[in-house]
């Protein structure tokens, strides 16, 4: 028994030896170019919008492009935007590659610089739409190394910022938290843990949301990835105050590695300020939004809160950080069109894309999460039917704020765009989360800060 | 040579027709075995000489890829991370269904009832537990910090108990036992049914104590039952992902160590193959030992 196993496992190394001894394996890419007549085609539409009430929107939305074109169908697939790269990694080496991605911008441009995305199919998108109607910024994020040339279609988009009790700062006679010294001050203000309360939410899991909140807070101290050359200076002493700075700020979050998800303690009542775009303006004012977040229902024991109606009031957006400069964050979400080569399944994605820009299609997108999801087409902002949304948030925060959180979007800075110039290895960079996995080394397993960005540079250097 | 003799089957004697219905019937599971159990068996240990790009093409590379994971200090860790757990959920998993099944054993009133309750934990979906344990001891609003801090102030602050790297791993530890010693239970219950009752009658006779009955009747007669249960939840347990995975990210045993060195990040694909031939050297090396020094075959 023991010897038959012994000498099967032994032959079954040799055997794979001598084969993997002969030669690299070919790649097996190879593109599908026969272009086959007008017949049914169907696709896969991979969408970052998990959650099942929005996916039951946007199946509304399939469903009536489905019935203006018959020939045509749209197969709706959730993706975690944590999960994408993975996922379109294994989809291109399996040649599973779907028709059609929604995606972070930042995500987009390091697929697209991977050569797994069609430029010209969605440049065509862009122009056939027309790029002036677009925000400007907003395409700029998407753009290739060479102008007028894009990997993705910007879609919708948010903005990042700190939001704040004001209520609790006025009381302590503290400073709106904008800039590093006025944040820190107040996080450690207000971080009591006896009390349970804690000062401030920053990103410590290993996670995109950890590297959100950190590029704002570089940004504002000048810190970048690259130079306008494009040499890698991620080890400078901007950064490293940063990094040190965010560790510092970490002392006040709650306990363990936390994410997003603890957005939950504020509206709570038990945190100051949180880092979040503005997907949180209907949670902050609308009660059946902020369920799910609260727990009093259930464990009327523990010290959670019931939905606070003054909360909407009581909170302030610091949109822009600052210390050696002002710094502005968000994400633009795009549309992108994988390089699968299938030119039927090419032509659906096209008019399925030309299909949700649409006003009235647009329009029904965006009011999914009005203020999360703002356009990026100038027309729309300013049309009626979107400023009226049915949840309201547009009466409850007044159009103005509204305006003033779209202009933002054409505002956005990234690691990846330096001096007007195109850095494809950022988006790599961000896409391999090496930024939060640095930040949970320190945070969470106690690496010394100049351990853990030794340890991020050789990473860098390792996907560029 | 002979499956194409299928039609021709008058020819043949008896003996040789038995042969021929034999094989045929397990070609079927044999070619499932192949194709589903082996290939990519084989088709990993070959990924592992390679540096192995998804969009480019592969690169022979040798031995460099079972260098550089051996030379990684995360991967030692992560072994020490799987030894751990291994040892401590087998220990427990089976103490506490030895445990549980003695108790299951004894005549009392609603004994049924008990016996089918004390399976949920195995039959419920990992997912659902899991989410229900990530709220038991979450930091600030969880259960478990309310008790033990608020309450009764065992400890001088509040901690992520199931998030910090240190202590993660006795909470995954916890779960497992928790979530499979059902299994265990279930096992040696049915053994310690089929236990002949004349046996202790005649130890009683002879004046045996509750503790010889059970040393010396009780013991040897799930002793196998409990080996192969052992190894079992052994192998199991060596490979297990999802449990771990689900339940928190931050204990790296081998298979979610390899997960993320394959998938997440830089997607060292080449070493993730080469993790996982390791960790199947491994596991055959164990069982090898464990069969013929425990279960004696």
């Amino acid at each position: 028994m023991k010897k038959c196993i012994v000498l099967f496992a032994v032959l079954l190394l040799l055997t794979t030896f001598v084969w993997a001894g002969g030669q690299g394996e070919a790649a097996v890419e190879e593109d599908a170019t026969a272009v086959e007549a007008e017949g049914p085609v169907s696709i896969d539409f991979w969408t970052t919008q998990t959650q099942s009430d929005r996916m039951a929107t946007i199946q509304v939305l399939i469903d009536t492009f489905e019935a203006l074109n018959p020939n045509i169908s749209i197969n709706l697939v959730a993706v975690d935007e944590n999960e994408m790269a993975t996922q379109i990694n294994t989809a291109a080496a399996a040649g599973t590659l779907p028709g059609m991605i929604e995606s972070a911008a930042e995500n987009a441009v390091a697929f697209g610089s991977e050569g797994l995305l069609n430029e010209q199919a969605i440049t065509k998108v862009i122009n056939d739409i027309g790029k002036e109607k677009f925000y400007a910024g907003t395409l700029r994020l998407n753009e290739t190394a060479s102008k007028g040339s894009y990997y993705a279609v910007p879609f919708h988009g948010w903005v990042q910022g700190l939001w704040y009790r004001s209520d609790w700062f006025e009381e302590a006679g503290l400073n709106p938290p904008s800039t590093w010294e006025d944040i820190r001050k107040a996080a450690e203000y207000f971080y009591q843990p006896d009390e349970n309360q804690y000062g401030i939410l920053v990103g410590t899991k290993a996670e995109a949301y950890a590297e959100q909140c950190f590029t704002q807070i570089a940004m504002a101290n000048g810190a970048q990835l690259f130079n306008a050359d494009g040499s890698l200076i991620f080890n400078s002493p901007e950064m490293q105050e940063a990094v040190e700075y965010y560790t510092k700020l970490a002392e006040f979050t709650p306990p363990g590695p936390q994410s997003w998800r603890a957005r939950d303690y504020y509206l709570q009542g038990k945190m100051a300020m949180f880092f979040y775009s503005t997907y949180i303006m209907d949670d902050l004012a609308l009660e059946e939004n902020a369920a799910d977040s609260l727990s009093s229902e259930n464990f009327a024991d523990l010290e959670g809160k019931s939905f606070d109606p003054q909360l909407v009031q009581n909170t302030r957006l610091a949109a822009t950080i600052s210390n050696t400069q002002d710094a502005g964050y968000g994400t633009i979400v795009s549309f992108g069109i994988p390089a699968h080569g299938d030119q039927q399944k090419i032509d659906a994605a096209q008019r399925f894309i030309k299909y949700l820009f649409t006003p009235n299609a647009y329009i029904t997108w965006l009011h999914m999460a009005p203020g999360g999801m703002n356009p990026v087409l100038k027309d729309i902002a300013t049309n009626a039917r979107f400023q009226n949304d049915p949840k309201g948030i547009f009466q409850h925060y007044g159009a103005e704020k509204m305006a003033e959180i779209i202009q933002g979007l054409d505002a956005i800075e990234t690691f990846s765009i330096v001096e007007g110039k195109r850095m494809a290895a950022a988006s790599t960079i961000y896409s391999k989360q090496i930024i939060p996995q640095m930040i949970y080394k320190i945070t969470q397993e106690g690496m010394s800060v100049e351990k853990a960005m030794d340890w991020a540079e050789n990473e860098m250097r390792k996907v560029m | 040579m002979k499956l194409l003799q299928l039609n021709t089957a008058e020819g043949l004697d008896l003996r040789q027709r038995e042969i021929l219905l034999g094989w045929s019937m397990v070609i079927p599971s044999v070619l499932i075995i192949l194709s589903l159990i082996l290939y990519p068996i084989m088709y990993n240990i070959y990924l592992s000489f390679f540096d192995v790009q998804p969009l480019a093409a592969n690169t022979y590379i040798g031995l460099e890829n079972h260098k550089n994971v051996v030379l990684d200090p995360g991967f030692w860790n992560a072994l020490v991370t799987t030894i751990i757990y291994v040892v401590f959920t087998t220990l427990g998993t089976t103490m506490m269904g030895l445990f549980v099944a003695l108790v299951m054993n004894q005549e009392f009133p609603l004994r049924s009832l008990a016996r089918s309750l004390i399976l949920f934990p195995y039959i419920a979906p990992v997912i659902s537990v899991v989410f229900s344990w990530q709220f038991i001891f979450d930091p600030v609003n969880g259960i478990f910090m309310d008790i033990t801090y608020e309450r009764l102030g065992l400890f001088a602050s509040r901690f992520n108990l199931i998030g910090s790297p240190s202590t993660a791993v006795w909470v995954a530890v916890v779960f497992s036992i928790w979530k499979n010693f059902p299994f265990s239970y279930l096992m040696i219950l049915s053994r310690l049914q089929a236990i002949d009752h004349n046996l202790y009658e005649a130890a009683e006779m002879d004046g045996a104590s509750g503790w010889q009955k059970f040393r010396f009747i009780t013991l040897p007669e799930v002793y196998f039952v409990m080996g192969a249960i052992i190894l079992l939840r052994m192998i199991w347990n060596f490979n297990k992902f999802e449990e771990v995975f689900l339940l928190t990210e931050n204990v790296r045993v081998l298979s979610v160590y390899t997960y993320f060195k394959a998938f997440v990040g830089t997607m060292e694909l080449g070493q993730g193959a080469s993790l996982a031939v390791i960790q199947f050297l491994l596991l055959l090396g164990f069982i090898l030992f464990y069969i013929k020094r425990v279960l004696k075959w």
